[in-house]
């Protein structure tokens, strides 16, 4: 220590006192993507030497943090009837604790004993240091099969299991050919399929929106140079590779919108169903059009927000008056599924509902504060970005395999239409069931409902 | 058989732990040699462990020289009870560093950045209120700083026991940004900020 003393002291007698300079910035490749230094062939090695224990690493996060068995509801399918839909919480709680004696404590309380259920916490990606995309095994499968392209990475799996996603493939609902209901014919859309599914349904404009929705683009991970994470060099992606048939497949990345890689939180994909009504678009970006949306998406997402990278690996520039607007009409045309106890205004019908969905309704639009964001008449959003404020129930700055946990800070409101549909809940996918996300929002709103009134919440939410 | 076989798999997972770091091997140096795929071998003086050693104990080490100058000029016990922790905790901190950086190899630096000896003279010329508000002004600039450094090398680091010590030091770090904020908000009438 008296070395820097020493050196201080030194330093300022010979500094003339009108110096006033700044420091170095701090290191480059916080805010940039730093160009890759190795053979591909020698990442390729350590990546895939390494993937054994980054798998079991994250598997033993989720292990501590939910229960992942497979037990679904009875009689309860997502809207393609091909999925049921997965019953009970399944964050775990530390041991002596209830659900109830959680919920009556304070925020000061829970987060100076350190009780918050990890499972409340940001969810890391599967391997964050590095983050990209990464797809369920059907998606990848499908892909394979049909297009003969690899989406498959050599250094990561999807973490989730299956029964914890939305169907494979989703349903498609129109709002132009309502009467026809889903469209899918149980198939993905892809670029191999799309015109014979869609001739005759779509107008020639929504068709070539289609077609360049269905088109893969170098993306950071998938691309042709040797910074990819795909064995052979790859065309890319589309945007529907995550947004499967307009809905979503689980896929997940890291948000675009934070640097430094830690402090970036994991996007798990949302889906474009009802997406005519929404107003802004991207968790954090708050882009107020579809068009806007559409044209950045392959800065943002495809190049995690980095337009360097993307010059380097074949940057995509869709024309504003012809492909974007296209591809936003496509896009604009997706509906929700039926609900079928819904009336006009988003509200249950009293003769199709149960007592149980109409006592989860009053809970919804009152004691649950549930309806302050999720309007029912303006499809269940409110158009608005909202900070939870998790961080007052946790010691921020603790990491989690690689992810810093920090303040989400404001984050859009997502629709609750066709919602039993898109597990994992929330940006991240850290709640896995519908009764997740209820005990999640009655500690942080302090609503402390009973038992009761939470599971006719889940049943009101079935209804959605 | 198969129960030694169980023993084995168990001995496997006992020997990874569960904060275990995987940086993305792609920025790792070309001349890196590796004790396993994608880990250096210790004692290597990679790029950004040698320049995270550099920068978190230039820190460190103003953070104390600061806190010093603060003790022998503030007379807000307030600022001055910041001033303490900064000694102590960055204190531990600066040791806990070298050490680490003695076992790893790298080099620590002899001189203080020039922003820091600047903000020392600064400081110097300065007295009272007018003392106390610049000086908690700039702990919130440094800690701020501090946290952009740990969470860098937290994704971007080689050394595991660096990075585990950057993970371990993040949420004081951020505590020591919080109370520099609500001290600033104090003396200044700037806006208060979140409480945790």
């Amino acid at each position: 220590m008296s070395v820097w003393v020493k050196s201080f002291s030194t330093v300022l007698l010979l500094l003339p006192f009108s110096l006033s300079a700044f420091c170095d910035p701090l290191p480059p490749d916080l805010t940039y993507r730093p160009l890759p230094t190795l053979p591909f062939s020698r990442v390729k090695a350590a990546d895939e030497a390494q993937k054994a224990a980054v798998m079991q690493r994250q598997s033993g996060l989720m292990n501590e943090r939910y229960d992942l068995s497979d037990r679904a509801m009875q009689n309860v399918m997502m809207s393609g009837g091909r999925k049921p839909v997965q019953q009970g919480v399944r964050v775990k709680l530390a041991a002596g604790l209830t659900w109830d004696s959680l919920a009556a404590m304070s925020p000061d309380e829970i987060r100076q004993k350190g009780l918050l259920p990890p499972g409340f916490l940001p969810l890391p990606h599967v391997k964050h240091a590095t983050g990209g995309q990464v797809f369920p095994d059907r998606q990848i499968d499908e892909i394979r099969r049909q297009e003969g392209r690899d989406l498959r990475r050599f250094d990561v799996n999807f973490d989730f299991p299956d029964h914890i996603t939305a169907e494979f493939p989703p349903p498609i609902f129109l709002t132009t050919r309502p009467e026809l209901g889903d469209v899918s014919r149980g198939q993905l859309l892809t670029i191999r399929n799309f015109y014979e599914i869609m001739n005759g349904i779509v107008t020639p404009v929504q068709m070539e929106g289609l077609r360049l929705l269905l088109t893969p683009f170098p993306q950071e991970e998938f691309n042709q140079t040797e910074d990819r994470k795909v064995a052979e060099q790859s065309n890319g992606v589309t945007c529907l590779d995550c947004h499967a048939n307009f809905h979503t497949n689980g896929a997940f990345h890291l948000t675009p919108d934070v640097r430094p890689q830690a402090a970036r939180f994991r996007l798990d994909t949302t889906s474009l169903r009802g997406l005519y009504n929404q107003q802004i678009h991207g968790s954090k970006r708050s882009l107020r059009s579809v068009e806007d949306f559409t044209e950045f998406e392959q800065r943002t997402a495809y190049f995690n927000g980095d337009h360097m990278s993307a010059t380097r690996k074949g940057v995509h520039l869709p024309s504003r008056p012809n492909q974007v607007a296209m591809m936003a009409q496509m896009q604009n045309i997706i509906d929700f599924p039926p609900a079928r106890k819904l009336d006009r205004m988003g509200k249950l019908d009293r003769s199709k509902a149960s007592p149980q969905e109409l006592a989860g309704e009053e809970i919804f639009l009152g004691k649950g504060r549930c309806a302050e964001c999720h309007i029912p008449q303006l499809s269940f959003m409110d158009n608005m970005m909202h900070d939870l404020k998790l961080e007052d129930f946790y010691q921020i700055g603790k990491t989690y395999n690689d992810l810093a946990t920090l303040p989400d800070g404001p984050i859009k409101t997502f629709t609750l239409r066709g919602i039993k549909d898109s597990p994992p809940y929330l940006h991240d996918g850290r709640l896995p069931t519908l009764a997740d996300t209820v005990e999640f929002f009655n500690l942080i709103l302090g609503t402390k409902l009973t038992q009761q009134e939470k599971d006719a919440l889940v049943a009101y939410l079935l209804t959605l | 058989m198969r129960f030694i076989t169980l023993i084995a798999a168990l001995t496997t997972l006992a020997t990874v732990p569960a904060s275990a770091q995987f940086g993305n091997p792609g920025g790792l140096d070309p001349g890196t040699r590796e004790s396993a795929p994608g880990v250096p071998i210790p004692g290597q003086t990679n790029v950004p462990d040698r320049l995270f050693t550099t920068l978190a104990a230039q820190g460190g080490m103003a953070e104390v020289d600061l806190g010093k100058l603060a003790q022998q000029k503030s007379r807000n016990d307030a600022v001055t009870a910041f001033a303490k922790r900064m000694i102590e905790d960055h204190g531990n901190a600066n040791e806990q560093l070298t050490q680490l950086a003695k076992q790893a190899g790298l080099p620590l630096p002899t001189e203080a950045a020039v922003d820091q000896v600047d903000m020392h003279h600064r400081l110097s010329t300065l007295n009272g209120a007018a003392f106390d508000a610049e000086y908690m002004r700039s702990q919130v600039t440094d800690h701020q700083k501090t946290v952009q450094l740990l969470l860098w090398v937290i994704a971007s680091g080689e050394n595991t026991d660096l990075q585990r010590f950057a993970s371990d030091k993040l949420p004081d770090v951020l505590h020591h940004l919080l109370m520099a904020q609500s001290l600033v908000s104090q003396l200044t009438g700037a806006a208060a900020p979140p409480t945790n």
